[in-house]
């Protein structure tokens, strides 16, 4: 049985600055301060008198904060005997946490980050990640733990669920100005998760060959001007800056490509007949798709198709410059 | 460059074996932990020491090349895994946690499989190296393993090694009866590559230098232009590593020549990024290759095999110029034609082994 009393307190009495032992992130949810407001404090918040006679937050850090903005005081809480000691105030604070909602990705990084004051890494991915739905990785609990050094804007809305976490972890290693740059530039265009990854790793590549910053990139006057034609809709400018981008990462791929296509389009292949190059133009295979109804559509395009691949142009295709 | 050890970590089942004797006689001032068994990749983050265990598996195993690339029938003699030389692309970072040299004691039970699998396949020839989980001459003038290996090499019908390395330690080599069954090779890079991405390894002149003086004590020679890295400028770069390689060494004596350009697996990228974040290696644009690693785009494989091969073939038409894991289509764009309508790679390599 955990050794803790009521008592009433004064807002005064609260040590708001500890946050020891506070793993909530996110806006308060209307509902609770309807809920404080019609049928009063249902449960009571959790603190620990500290050695300065402060009282430090354990649980119900919300509530607390509510019950302050209505001016309900004293309140009555429950307080924890000072034996008990630090990690064992966290662990009560986590478990009470999880037992009645799930954490947002902040405040699973929060946990990890808290936690790993107290207990050995080992520990720390053993006990907290299936806790917290998470896969028990030393990687992933690292990454977990760079999360709560990124910006406000930028936890704001992986908590709200409007950015990933994995878009976190990959802005966690970069300048704090590139990953604010990073935030706004996904903030206005439609990318998917995976796409909003595979632009960060390109653009941050691009960067380093080039020697520019990411910000430098995202800024550029090309990426502006597509990023600005707000005539266009918002999913067809992000795919052109996406090209742009995967084409100045990969421009001897690109290169090819528009070749490929050039040359594909002048060699006349019939309708509903299409050359498909191998993945990366690597191996030798590549591959002829038919679309046809019935077999007499399919025989001529057969035949014009024999034609054509003995041409000298057709051959061309398929090799280098 | 000499690897020298900060501290020895050695199980003690091989307390006896000839090899740390050796060593600890090379090192007498080197502190000694000694242990029950290792675990099979223990956390040594800073690489500093050196670890001597009894190895438990198979010393002698095939290449690991992969269907889809030509495969040159290499065999493995793993003798140490790890290596020092810190080259910012080494394959070994993604395969080893740790980043200690790990040495197998138990030398006469590598060379009892080895010869029980030279004598189970008399009529093939077997290329066999050390040099693929370490640099093979790292370590060997602190535990002259050349010593154990050219002799008995010199002894078999069938058998070549090839010594592969970075280093310039070929001091051992100068009084060994070899019979032509050992080849020393060399990995070669332009020296602004070595300087930035092979900083521990020996300078190019040091290398061409020990080339020189294996081919006076009759050794054959074989190099390996792997990875070929591109970078601004490359062409002249490689050109010149040509002219110096050739004003050191007598062609007649190289065994092979390989070409190969950079391929990793992608796991290794990360790893390069944190431990070399100012590498240029990864400027280059990568594509996935079939067997999965990510290689240069096949167009610039084909511009630097193509352009390498007419060097080297300029300079002497009979060299052996191969490339390491390549397709067909690579071959015969590069080349002119497949390794196939010459007999497969493994052949052509088992005929120049072999004259
Ligand atoms: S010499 Fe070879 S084994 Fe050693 S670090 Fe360089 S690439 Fe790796």
């Amino acid at each position: 049985m955990v050794e803790k009393e009521s008592y009433s307190i004064q807002f005064e009495e609260v040590d708001w600055n500890d946050t020891s032992c506070l793993i909530t992130y996110g806006p308060l949810p209307d509902k609770l301060i309807l809920s404080i407001q019609t049928v009063g404090l249902i449960q009571k918040p959790l603190l620990q008198r500290k050695s300065d006679g402060l009282l430090r937050i354990i649980c119900g850090s919300r509530r607390l904060a509510v019950c302050q903005q209505l001016g309900l005081e004293p309140l009555s809480c429950e307080v924890l005997s000072t034996a008990i000691s630090p990690v064992a105030s966290l662990r009560m604070a986590i478990y009470d946490n999880i037992a009645q909602r799930a954490l947002n990705p902040v405040e699973k990084s929060l946990v990890l980050t808290k936690m790993a004051q107290h207990l050995d890494q080992a520990q720390l991915v053993q006990e907290f990640m299936p806790l917290l739905d998470l896969e028990p990785s030393d990687t992933l609990c690292g990454r977990y733990k760079k999360l709560p050094a990124l910006e406000e804007p930028i936890l704001d809305a992986i908590a709200r669920g409007t950015l990933h976490e994995r878009i976190g972890f990959a802005l966690s290693p970069l300048e704090q100005g590139d990953r604010l740059a990073f935030f706004n530039f996904f903030q206005d265009l439609p990318f998917s998760v995976s796409v909003q990854e595979e632009l960060v790793e390109a653009v941050v590549e691009i960067g380093r060959r080039d020697n520019l910053t990411p910000t430098q990139i995202l800024d550029s006057e090309e990426v502006n001007d597509l990023r600005r034609a707000h005539k266009r809709p918002a999913r067809q400018r992000a795919q052109q800056i996406r090209k742009q981008l995967q084409a100045r990462r990969a421009p001897r791929l690109t290169a090819r490509k528009e070749r490929f296509a050039g040359e594909a389009r002048d060699l006349g292949l019939p309708s509903g007949v299409r050359l498909i190059p191998p993945p990366y133009f690597e191996g030798p295979k590549w591959s002829l798709e038919f679309t046809f109804a019935g077999a007499e559509e399919l025989a001529v395009r057969l035949r014009n198709v024999a034609r054509l691949a003995e041409q000298a142009r057709f051959q061309r295709i398929m090799e280098r410059e | 460059m000499r690897y020298l050890p900060q501290r020895l970590v050695i199980e003690k089942e091989v307390a006896d074996s000839p090899l740390v004797k050796r060593i600890l006689a090379t090192l007498p001032d080197t502190p000694v932990d000694w242990v029950d068994q290792l675990k099979e990749d223990e956390d040594g983050e800073n690489g500093s020491f050196l670890e001597i265990v009894k190895f438990r598996g198979r010393f002698i195993k095939p290449c690991p090349g992969t269907r889809f690339y030509n495969c040159c029938g290499y065999q493995i003699l793993n003798l140490g895994i790890q290596c020092s030389l810190g080259c910012t692309y080494c394959i070994l970072q993604a395969y080893f946690t740790s980043r200690n040299v790990r040495l197998f004691a138990n030398l006469d039970e590598a060379i009892q499989q080895l010869t029980e699998h030279l004598n189970n396949s008399r009529r093939e020839i077997h290329r066999i190296g050390t040099g693929e989980f370490t640099d093979s001459l790292l370590l060997d003038p602190l535990i002259h393993l050349s010593e154990n290996l050219v002799p008995f090499f010199a002894a078999q019908p069938n058998a070549i090694l090839e010594l592969k390395t970075k280093t310039a330690q070929v001091d051992l080599l100068e009084k060994m009866d070899h019979r032509g069954h050992t080849i020393v090779a060399w990995s070669l890079n332009p020296p602004q590559v070595i300087a930035a991405e092979e900083s521990g390894a020996a300078p190019l002149e040091a290398r061409l230098e020990a080339a020189q003086r294996c081919q006076e004590w009759g050794y054959r020679v074989a190099f390996h232009f792997d990875p070929l890295l591109a970078y601004p400028g490359w062409q002249q770069g490689y050109q010149e590593v040509v002219d110096r390689l050739f004003s050191a060494v007598e062609p007649g004596g190289i065994a092979w020549i390989s070409l190969g350009t950079l391929r990793f697996m992608p796991s290794l990228k990360t790893v390069i990024q944190q431990r070399y974040p100012n590498t240029s290696i990864l400027d280059e644009e990568f594509i996935p290759g079939l067997d999965g690693k990510l290689r240069y785009f096949r167009d610039l494989r084909v511009e630097m095999y193509a352009y390498l091969n007419e060097l080297l073939l300029g300079i002497h038409k009979d060299l052996c110029v191969y490339l390491c894991m390549e397709s067909d289509d690579v071959w015969r764009e590069a080349f002119g034609f497949t390794p196939a309508e010459r007999g497969g790679l493994s052949a052509m390599l088992d005929r120049r082994a072999l004259s």
